[in-house]
């Protein structure tokens, strides 16, 4: 069992985990830079340690200031949250090596996961339908070619140990393959010290759909069905649902099968999602974050379970509390407020002068600022996360459009005009999504 | 109007006293003048750079994490660093998270005592993080006044460990 979790991260998803372990009668321990010193994690926390400078790289990214935090307040147990070095395999090998519980998927699991070329492989051996390509790095243009005019154009080249858009190319005929190869390579080496690339059918304007999946030690791996995440710029999600206004019970079925097959292809334990394309009636594997993620509140809100208590339980060796995919209730988005220009998505860092929350049934705030909070320049732009549930999508709709015009922010430009005229939208209120929607809003006035 | 050398006693008012800026209006004429930058970059260790009348209030100084926060800033009890006390000090931050220790090895002597003379690059202490001993040495030379931690104490990153008068 765990008695004392640090918290290897900050922002709302610190301040999420701590309201869990407050909950489960667990100590917690909050890590900081000195950036952060005057944020609420800190400050909510049983215990806090400076661990670096400002700069991600020397304090929520250094592995040893982090696991030396943990030696000096004398913590059993590590919450990597999300980003930093949730989906570092090597870190979560160095907390169980120093007798620590890690809050989290085995490292073995989170490598196999983060190498995109094996987990395709993987996952393709378990009848889980990936997009058709290669299923080995590719080495040479013609090599490239060759498989491309199997699948038809347009492709993708992307770096086999790949994740947020780097080393990613499309291109749409040969003669534009032959040109971004090398390109593609060059860029995978640079960003992640391999070269190798690996092709793929690129799908124009698809739906980005995934599927939450909650894992124990005993073997049992449940679905805790999808969410569609198609409402994104330059790969960024900016608004989440549940469920997908694409997704049937049949369809549902067999996207959530599939998923628990991945899972259970590379032995997972905790919280993951396994994302999907769909495109015209078929959906397809694209990859799977090994971590709890961002828009885990849409799943809370229509399942009603608790996705960072299940992770604690889970961590302490019990069994998932639920023995079969509980039944989704209701609708539920999530509207990331991003403290940034809602037009050109410049970040807008500076000090909280002005804050009013919305109020009323079924919505729900997870966030970290506060009046007179200063948002630092250093990290990621993401201040809140309104979550919004409802009986029906139409009326889970309606009760956004309130709760986003009555979140009152000021001193810093945020995404919230931006989501306001995106719930006005007539293909949003129709459901009619892909990742090509907020093309529509680049640069627009 | 103002003459100029009224401007000048102005500029070096506004210089000298490092207040923010100051406005002053004579015959239908407004001068607005901006002092220096109000919130100086603070040096790890060295001279500190903090106005005067910050630390004069008994604010840290010289330490790059001095704004007081929720329990966790390592503030020295104000009978240490008395008003005045700390003026003309050198003090050495702990550069990472870890363990202090005085001494290479627990039997040995500590690497140095409060009132010994030291030179930049000496070592003073030892600070433990995943077993790894990073030896932390002094960037000036000049006597130890003061240290913080107790032996074996566990120290954040930037926390107080030496204060040096150079």
């Amino acid at each position: 069992m765990i008695s004392k979790v640090l918290i290897a991260n900050r922002g709302e998803i610190a301040l999420r985990i701590i309201a869990a372990c407050r909950e489960a009668g667990l100590a917690t321990v909050a890590v900081h830079s000195e950036a952060d010193r005057e944020s609420l994690h800190v400050r909510m926390a049983d215990e806090s340690v400076c661990i670096g400078p400002a700069y991600a790289n020397a304090s929520y990214l250094n592995v040893t200031a982090v696991i030396a935090a943990a030696e000096i307040t004398g913590a059993d147990a590590i919450h990597p949250g999300y980003g930093f070095l949730a989906e570092n395999a090597h870190f979560a090998e160095i907390v169980e090596e120093c007798g620590l519980t890690w809050i989290g998927p085995p490292p073995e699991a989170i490598r196999a996961m983060g190498d995109k070329a094996n987990a395709r492989r993987t996952v393709t051996e378990r009848g889980v339908p990936v997009l058709p390509g290669s299923s080995e790095p590719v080495t040479s243009r013609d090599e490239a070619v060759t498989i491309a005019e199997e699948i038809g154009f347009p492709v993708i080249l992307k770096a086999s140990a790949g994740g947020g858009g780097k080393g990613m190319r499309v291109a749409r005929d040969p003669r534009e393959l032959r040109h971004v190869f090398d390109t593609a390579r060059n860029e995978a080496e640079k960003a992640f010290g391999v070269g190798d690339v690996y092709l793929e059918k690129y799908l124009t304007a698809p739906r980005h759909i995934e599927v939450q999946v909650m894992a124990d030690t005993h073997g049992k791996v449940v679905a805790l069905g999808e969410r569609e995440c198609s409402i994104q710029r330059r790969h960024q999600k900016l608004i989440e649902e549940a469920p997908s206004p694409a997704v049937d019970a049949e369809l549902r079925e067999k996207m959530c099968e599939a998923a628990v097959a991945a899972a259970a292809a590379v032995g997972y334990v905790s919280a993951g999602t396994v994302e999907f394309l769909y495109n015209d009636g078929e959906f397809y594997f694209m990859e799977m974050n090994t971590r709890i993620q961002v828009e885990h509140p849409v799943t809370e809100e229509v399942t009603g379970m608790d996705l960072l208590m299940e992770q604690l339980r889970i961590a302490g060796g019990l069994a998932l509390s639920i023995r079969k995919r509980p039944k989704m209730m209701g609708h539920a988005f999530e509207f990331r407020i991003n403290a940034e220009d809602p037009v050109t998505f410049a970040p807008s860092p500076g000090t909280i002068t002005e804050l009013a929350f919305p109020v009323g049934p079924g919505v729900r705030v997870d966030t970290h600022i506060y009046r007179g909070y200063v948002v630092p320049p250093y990290y990621d732009s993401l201040i809140a996360k309104l979550v919004v549930r409802g009986p029906s999508r139409k009326e889970a709709i309606a009760r956004a459009r309130g709760a986003l015009g009555m979140f009152l922010i000021g001193g810093v430009r945020t995404s919230i005009p931006l989501h306001l005229r995106i719930v006005d939208d007539p293909d949003f209120a129709a459901g009619r999504l892909s990742t090509a929607f907020m093309d529509r809003y680049a640069g627009r006035e | 109007m103002f003459t100029f050398e009224e401007l000048v006693e102005l500029i070096r008012l506004v210089s000298e006293t490092r207040i923010g800026g100051i406005e002053v209006e004579k015959d239908g004429m407004r001068v607005h003048i901006v002092g220096p930058p109000a919130a100086p970059q603070y040096e790890r260790t060295g001279t500190p750079l903090l106005p005067p009348q910050l630390a004069a209030a008994g604010q840290f100084v010289g330490n790059p994490i001095a704004l007081p926060a929720g329990g966790a800033a390592p503030a020295p009890p104000a009978a240490q660093a008395g008003q005045g006390e700390e003026e003309g000090l050198s003090f050495v931050n702990s550069p990472i998270v870890g363990t202090f220790y005085q001494a290479p090895s627990p039997d040995a002597d500590p690497y140095v005592k409060v009132g010994d003379v030291v030179s930049k690059g000496q070592v003073l202490c030892i600070v433990e993080a995943m077993k790894l001993m990073n030896e932390i040495e002094a960037d000036t030379s000049g006597t130890i006044v003061r240290r913080y931690p107790e032996n074996a104490q566990p120290v954040e990153f930037g926390e107080r460990l030496f204060a040096i008068r150079p």
